[in-house]
């Protein structure tokens, strides 16, 4: 019985990992680029989970037409605000970039609230169940997860086989031996700083495909906590290292409340979050530049 | 005794080796040349001297003890001080601040009051009087470059490593900062290293002894005149000269 | 040979006053609020919003601008703070001291931040830039989430404790007490932290400090020890703040929830005021602490629902056409005059 409903969780945890994981890798992509933690993170999540709101609400389309619109919207903002805060802040102390991602975060947050109010909104996208063994599967959730590896590939491919990738991949490296190789320094930051939001505000039409309730102008704020945790496991900077810390990540979540619900007077929700900060902790201490080591 | 001595000092970045089981001795008050193409690692050995980087083998000892695990700022309460080859002053500091901090931690650890003093001695030495109470950030980088010897030179080292501090400068300049560091040295009794690149002639101007590094290891270790004549010395320089041409 | 060195001893005395000169404007801030607050009751709510972001930005400011690390769970110490005097009072409201219990909160509060910052600091500090942000934004969460979860102290019930109070020290001293003092307290905690920053600032610790933010390794081959002088910064800084969650919160709300005192957005708005004012400077989180409260208070009674609409971009344009802030931009201007000696 514990253990059906410890493998259910645990199928439920991959799919959450894996889409976790593909809201993390923009942040990481952005960070490996320009050294800059994207403390706004979450709200570009949030913005994606209103995208897909919108195009299935109002406009009564597939919640899949909003995952190419949703990288459009991240992109162009993401440039938006690179030309004119960002960019800006390259040679900048860390604290004006971090206040300065945060503000952008409010930013988003504030005009989100403004055009749709602060209650909380949802949607029900049914398009059938798989039933497994173990678990009941909603169709849209395999939809996730296929979704979030297939973009998980392209970023890899995109990485490793185009010039523009490989440009990327070697300012990551070595900065400096990259501009003397007469790579644009600066256009790539750029490139990054959009794709990353791009890919962020993508990640949260992904993520109404697994939970299309709850969806609130400050909802984020949990997201980039979490974001926070998974990019130290896989690595901070490494967008490939960010999936796989995300999957590492929906298991853990999924598998200690699971564990801690058996514990009588203790409240396993909060628990469970107290769990995966201990984890970042340790992390932190034994091994900061991640757990898994991909580049 | 000698001030300083490397035994067998290896220092890896991942699978290249950049100090290559490196021996040497410096004794004190020596004025030492140091040479060697890009990439020799002459850097790394500084580095690992003033304890920015930990050698994977080897002892490192200082007077007589050993320093191999020490961390830098210990290393500089012994009085090791040093410069980068990239200046690195605090940039939101002024030059007077910049110096005396060196004065302040360094080995004899003066209070605030006298780290200033002690920094517009210096100050005044190197030729920044003007710039005394200009944020250094704002300076050029030959002046960094001041700035990073007059700090140096507050800390009372009593081995100070020089990372190209004379790159860049105007011949007449370098002729005016050898003569500036021979009589520090000779008054303080400061064991001077200064890395050279390029300039041959002012290697012979200064130094007694020349050490010349090839691949993270010494490949000459003479006195002046005999170490530049040094067939394998050509070679290596020539070879370079080729490259670079 | 005796009456020559008095006469550089007296002078040292007088040039040791000067170096205290930049207290003034500061102080004369905290008056100039208590005055008015004193003179027009109906400012005093006002006047404890400005007090309150004055201290946060002048605690915070030992530590985020003079060292350059961005703790982002600083409010954890705040929290604890407010914790501590919960705590302090439950304990000893029986023992008949009377308004002495508060200083036992004070005092606890005082313990408990300073303890979990030499854990913190022990084990965080040895990260850096966005590592340290993260991790302390970990220990935040993380601690919050314990108390929850693990139903500490209340769990996120908190704690109340206006009760033990009156117990204690009777209704009309318990209103005086958290309507009054409480705020006073937060004014005298603005007070020591721009003393201690100031005096930092004159000793080898400021210059200590002002090296490490601008090149933590060049600053240790120059011969500091960085890890004892930031960890004196982080412990200074959290001691400020947990007496400040003490007075201001704590003692103030009568009550702590933990979803309350651990919310990273006072965080953000101590950093806000810090780039607002100017990052390690002595009147920078005085400054800020005023324009940041009278903004907010400001935009909130004018524009009510999208004050924040406004002030998102309102920081933006400050992060990218002051990132100096006011103090740190002024401080340029007035290089060389007058002016100079009373501002740092
Ligand atoms: N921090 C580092 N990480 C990796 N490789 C390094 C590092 N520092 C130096 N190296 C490598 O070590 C070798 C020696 O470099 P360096 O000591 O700077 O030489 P030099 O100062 O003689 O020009 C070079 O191949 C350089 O690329
Ligand atoms: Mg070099």
């Amino acid at each position: 019985m514990l253990l059906q409903q410890l493998s259910g969780n645990l199928t439920q945890g991959l799919i959450l990992g894996a889409i976790y994981g593909m809201a993390t890798m923009g942040l990481n992509l952005i960070f490996g680029v320009m050294k800059i933690v994207n403390v706004g993170h979450g709200a570009f999540i949030m913005l994606g989970t209103f995208v897909s709101f919108a195009i299935f609400t109002y406009l009564g389309l597939t919640p899949i037409v909003a995952i190419p619109l949703a990288f459009i919207v991240g992109f162009a903002l993401g440039s938006l605000f690179f030309y004119f805060i960002i960019g800006k802040l390259t040679n900048a102390p860390e604290l004006n970039s971090l206040l300065a991602t945060f503000a952008i975060g409010m930013l988003i947050e504030e005009v989100t609230k403004f055009i749709f109010g602060s209650e909380w909104r949802g949607f029900t996208w049914d398009v059938g169940r798989v039933t497994l063994p173990f678990t009941v599967l909603p169709i849209t959730k395999i939809y996730a997860f296929i979704i979030s590896i297939l973009v998980v590939i392209a970023l890899y491919l995109w990485l490793r086989m185009t010039r523009s990738g490989t440009a990327l991949r070697a300012v990551v490296e070595d900065k400096e031996g990259a501009r003397v190789c007469g790579i644009n320094v600066d256009r790539m930051y750029a490139l990054s700083f959009s794709i990353g939001i791009g890919l962020t505000v993508m990640s949260g039409v992904i993520l109404t495909f697994f939970i299309s309730v709850g969806l609130n102008p400050y909802m984020g704020g949990a997201y980039t906590l979490r974001a926070f945790v998974i990019a130290v496991l896989g690595g901070l900077g490494s967008p490939l290292g960010a999936f796989f810390g995300g999957v590492i990540f929906g298991l853990v979540e999924n598998g200690s409340y699971t564990l801690l619900s058996l514990i009588p007077g203790i409240e396993p929700f909060s628990l469970t979050r107290f769990v995966t900060f201990f984890i970042l902790l340790i992390i932190l201490l034994v091994r900061p530049t991640g757990l898994l080591g991909v580049k | 005794m000698a001030l300083l001595k490397l035994e067998n000092v290896t220092k890896r970045f991942g699978g290249l080796v950049a100090v290559d089981k490196m021996s040497l001795e410096i004794k004190e008050g020596e004025f030492i040349g140091i040479v060697g193409p890009n990439g020799s690692g002459k850097t790394t050995l500084y580095n690992v001297i003033s304890g920015v980087y930990f050698p994977e083998n080897g002892s490192i000892i200082f007077e007589g003890s050993d320093i191999t695990k020490l961390p830098p700022y210990r290393r500089a309460h012994l009085g090791i001080g040093r410069t980068f080859q990239i200046p690195r002053p605090f940039s939101s500091a002024t030059v007077r601040e910049n110096v005396a901090v060196g004065a302040m931690f360094g080995r004899l650890s003066v209070n605030v009051e006298e780290s200033l003093e002690t920094a517009d001695y210096y100050i005044g030495l190197v030729g920044l009087k003007a710039h005394r109470d200009k944020i250094s950030g704002a300076l050029t980088p030959t002046e960094k470059k001041l700035i990073e010897i007059a700090r140096a030179l507050a800390m009372k080292p009593k081995l100070l490593l020089l990372d190209e501090v004379m790159a860049g400068m105007h011949p007449e300049s370098i002729e005016k900062m050898i003569r500036l560091l021979k009589e520090v040295s000779e008054e303080e009794k400061i064991a001077i290293v200064s890395m050279v690149e390029h300039i041959m002639r002012a290697v012979i101007g200064f130094a007694k002894r020349v050490i010349v590094m090839y691949r993270g290891a010494k490949l000459v270790d003479a006195p002046a005149q005999e170490a530049l004549n040094d067939p394998r010395v050509i070679e290596v320089y020539l070879g370079k000269g080729i490259r670079d041409a | 040979m005796i009456s020559v060195g008095k006469s550089v001893n007296s002078q040292q005395s007088i040039v040791n006053i000067k170096k205290y000169f930049p207290l003034l404007p500061v102080y004369g801030i905290y008056l100039l609020l208590f005055l008015i607050g004193i003179i027009y009751p109906e400012m005093w709510s006002v006047v404890t919003l400005l007090a309150f972001y004055c201290a946060l930005g002048q605690a915070f400011n030992i530590f985020l601008g003079m060292t350059g690390y961005v703790d982002f769970g600083y409010v954890a110490f705040l929290g604890l703070g407010a914790y501590g005097m919960a705590l302090g009072i439950d304990v000893s409201h029986q023992t008949g001291l009377n308004i002495g219990i508060i200083f036992i909160g004070i005092i606890l509060g005082l313990l408990m931040a300073t303890l979990l910052s030499l854990v913190v600091g022990a084990v965080a500090l040895r990260l850096r830039g966005a590592y340290f942000a993260i991790a302390t934004i970990g220990v935040n969460e993380g601690f919050r989430y314990l108390i929850e979860g693990a139903k500490l102290w209340g769990g996120s019930e908190g704690l109340i404790y206006f009760r033990q109070l009156n117990e204690a020290m009777g209704r009309e001293k318990t209103n005086v007490i958290v309507t009054f003092w409480a705020d006073v307290f937060v004014l005298v905690i603005a007070a020591i932290s721009a003393f201690i920053t100031l005096y930092y600032m004159r000793s080898k610790i400021g210059y200590a400090l002002t090296a490490l933010r601008e090149d933590e390794d060049a600053a240790k081959v120059m011969g500091i020890n960085v890890t004892k002088y930031k960890i004196l910064a982080f412990i200074t800084s959290a001691s400020m703040a947990g007496m400040l969650g003490a007075t201001s919160w704590g003692l103030k709300y009568t009550h702590v929830f933990p979803a309350d005192v651990f919310e990273i957005h006072y965080t953000v708005e101590g950093i806000v005021i810090i780039l607002l004012g100017g990052a390690g400077t002595l009147l920078g989180p005085a400054a800020g602490g005023l324009l940041y409260g009278l903004s907010k208070y400001w935009l909130g009674a004018m524009f009510p629902g999208i004050q924040l609409l406004i002030f998102a971009p309102i920081i933006l344009i400050i992060i990218v056409a002051f990132p100096e802030g006011i103090v740190g931009t002024m401080k340029k201007k007035i290089k060389g005059t007058v002016l100079e000696r009373y501002i740092a």
